[in-house]
């Protein structure tokens, strides 16, 4: 059960940490990122590390993600070619 | 060609990783070097040496205090680099796009906003003060904190949220972290002991307990006001725009 959960956790890491790279949609990227600091944090909860946990889920996925929308509001939403 | 480069290039260092990985001696085992040569000093002595209820308080804030004595520098030192490109606000009213922005947030919204941002506050205080006996701590807070003044500002908008927390409010309390840390550390030089330590024996023999918690509270309490300030400060010099507009009644 546990192993299966692991399992499950790191393969969405790796999908939404190839996502995060890929997506030409910069906010799409920013979103896709902040799942993957979720995850994060859930690993670092299975790994025993709540300290961690707390961190990456309030800086990870709540603060750097809303940094990050506020610079694409004020630069551009799309990557260039 | 420049994709065979930077193919065969990621492919090298890929392999000299892999290497490493494999070198690394297997997770949990009871001979690794992490377990064999600080972590029992710190179980075992953790409670004598440090007087601290918890064996990682003990280490962040006191074995390793100059670790995250740094590491709240370099907070402070991201606020001072993001306030240089960007500008602090003039004092008084500012303003951001969520301000100008044609669709006004749904009363919903505000409504659930206004009622849970107390509790995330309450949430955040309880994770600084129980820092020392419970996973959490003041950084964890003070993120916390940051969060639900993200929330607030990007629903009610900048020139709310700066009524709130004015910057003379801000602006002292941003160097909260590192000037706590300081006190307290030189503290315990006066009482003849090291930077950071608890044991003063210019003092007496052995901290009362339950000072030595106070003083842990407070580094605690100043990391948190600290963080959460800078974060504030941060998400205000992003947001903030410069032309003036009349305020939304």
């Amino acid at each position: 059960m546990g192993t299966a959960l692991n399992l499950v956790l790191i393969l969405l890491l790796l999908a939404t940490a190839l996502l995060a790279v890929t997506a030409r949609d910069l906010l799409a990227a920013v979103i896709v990122f902040s799942v993957y600091s979720l995850i994060m944090a859930l690993m670092w909860q299975r790994l025993q590390a709540p300290d961690l946990a707390l961190t990456e889920a309030a800086v990870g996925a709540g603060v750097t993600t809303v940094l990050f929308v506020i610079t694409i509001f004020k630069t551009r939403r799309r990557e260039e070619e | 060609m420049k994709k065979v480069a930077a193919l065969l290039f990621i492919s090298a260092l890929a392999v000299l990783l892999l290497f490493v990985v494999a070198g690394m001696p297997p997770m949990g085992d009871p001979g690794n070097p992490t377990v064999t040569h600080v972590i029992p000093r710190y179980l075992e002595r953790a409670e004598e040496e440090t007087h601290t209820v918890n064996v990682i308080t003990g280490i962040i804030l006191n074995y390793r205090g100059y670790d995250t004595m740094g590491e709240v520098t370099v907070i402070f030192c991201a606020l001072a680099a993001v306030l240089a490109v960007l500008g602090r606000e003039r004092r008084g009213v500012i303003h951001g796009f969520v301000d100008r922005s044609e669709v006004p947030a749904s009363v919903i919204v505000k409504t659930m906003v206004r009622f849970i941002v107390p509790f995330i506050i309450l949430f955040s205080v309880y994770t600084i003060l129980h820092g020392e006996t419970s996973p959490g701590g003041g950084f964890q807070g003070g993120a916390v904190i940051g969060g639900s003044m993200i929330i607030f500002t990007t629903i009610f908008g900048l020139y709310e949220s700066s009524r709130r927390i004015p910057l003379k409010v801000r602006a002292p309390l941003e160097g909260a972290a590192v000037m706590g840390f300081f006190l307290v550390g030189s503290l315990g030089l006066v009482g003849g002991g090291n930077f950071l330590t608890y044991a003063w024996p210019r003092v007496a023999q052995g901290l009362h307990p339950s000072l030595v918690v106070w003083l842990t509270v407070l580094v605690e309490v100043g990391i948190g006001l600290g963080g959460a300030m800078v974060l504030t400060s941060i998400l205000f010099a992003m947001i903030r725009e410069e032309e003036e507009i009349a305020p939304a009644s």
